[in-house]
């Protein structure tokens, strides 16, 4: 305490000296003079927007060119599904636990899609990309039911014992593929109103 | 043994112990040396095993969250970023990937995985969040190269 008001007495006597105490102030914290730079910055905002939409779009094109020459090797996605979040390229099996209502053999386009990427980018949704943007058509092809699981609780010395099989219902999907539907468009609004879609 | 007089009637468990005990031993097949063999230790040991497996469903999925928040935790480490830091940044952002993805992300997909350490360090950056030391490079000139930063 008393080393600070001994800096602060020093300060104020020398505040004739500089300009103001403000900047007396700014002199005495430990913080590095770059970042008290708090003069207005005097740059064209809308020169730098327009500058940042022609990077953005350059991005997009480049992309989009890859895509057209199908250069963009293998796609890979996460993707939504049951609740659990599940990183999967074309022919991947996974695994969806519990009950869910789809039989082998159907078809499913899987909607809720959070990332996909190739070789050289990747689109991040915020949190899922816009629909029909990236298009991941999957199959089921087998519903089972896992092994016999046993649920075993004892406790020693009172007469306490209970055991109990269960099986829950699996189903496996197979993804079929992974495409790049439309051309990334970098002006593209957000919806105005917020999608019907339901998931 | 033969259970003539009641008090052995009430010890007799029925006529089905070859099959109750082969039930058990059946379990304890692998095990070694003579809880393989004695049914009183057999016993024992499988009532301990059944119920570790059971526990241990549990304690899987518990593991599992931690190995994942130590890789990502790895992951960020690279890029010098806390985990929360990060989680907080991407949580901003309206990025709803969970750790196990990110976790698969920091291992298989390590551009991807940069590119959301950068959209997170720029969000946390620019709306100040205590951890980041990094100014951001939004706050110099607005809304110019925003991701890169380095």
């Amino acid at each position: 305490m008393s080393l600070l008001t001994q800096s602060m007495r020093q300060l104020l006597r020398h505040t004739t000296q500089r300009a103001t105490l403000c900047g007396a102030m700014r002199a005495l914290s430990l913080a590095p003079t770059l970042q008290q730079q708090n003069k207005p910055a005097t740059i064209d905002v809308s020169a730098i927007a327009k500058e940042h939409q022609k990077e953005c779009q350059t991005v997009c094109e480049r992309i989009n060119q890859q895509v057209a020459k199908s250069e963009q090797g293998r796609l890979f996605a996460v993707v939504h599904l049951c609740g659990k979040q599940f990183k999967i390229t074309p022919g991947d099996i996974i695994l969806v636990e519990g009950y869910w209502p789809p039989t082998i053999g159907d078809e499913i386009s899987l909607d809720k899609v959070l990332l996909a990427g190739a070789r050289d980018f990747t689109l991040i949704g915020r949190p899922i990309l816009e629909a029909g943007l990236v298009t991941v058509k999957a199959t089921i092809i087998e519903k089972t039911l896992t092994h016999t699981k046993t649920h075993f609780k004892k406790k020693r010395r009172k007469q306490y014992m209970r055991i109990n099989f269960q099986r829950s219902p699996n189903t496996m999907i197979r993804i079929n593929s992974i495409e790049l539907t439309r051309p990334l468009d970098s002006n593209a609004e957000p919806e105005a109103e917020p999608s019907k879609r339901l998931f | 043994m033969v259970f003539l007089n009641l008090p052995l009637m009430v010890r007799a468990r029925g006529p089905d112990e070859f099959w109750r005990k082969r039930r058990i031993f059946k379990l304890a097949a692998h095990y070694r040396s003579r809880t393989r063999n004695v049914y009183t230790f057999a016993i024992r040991s499988v009532h301990r095993a059944l119920a570790y497996a059971t526990k241990g469903r549990k304690l899987k999925k518990l593991d599992m969250a931690q190995l994942w928040t130590t890789r990502v935790e790895a992951g960020c480490q690279q890029y010098g970023v806390s985990l929360d830091a990060f989680k907080e940044g991407l949580a901003r952002s309206d990025i709803l990937l969970n750790k196990k993805i990110l976790s698969e992300l920091a291992i298989w997909e390590p551009r991807s995985f940069e590119a959301l350490v950068n959209i997170s360090r720029e969000r946390a950056a620019v709306e100040g969040y205590p951890d980041i030391k990094r100014r951001s490079a939004f706050n110099q000139v607005y809304g110019l190269n925003n991701l890169k930063l380095d």
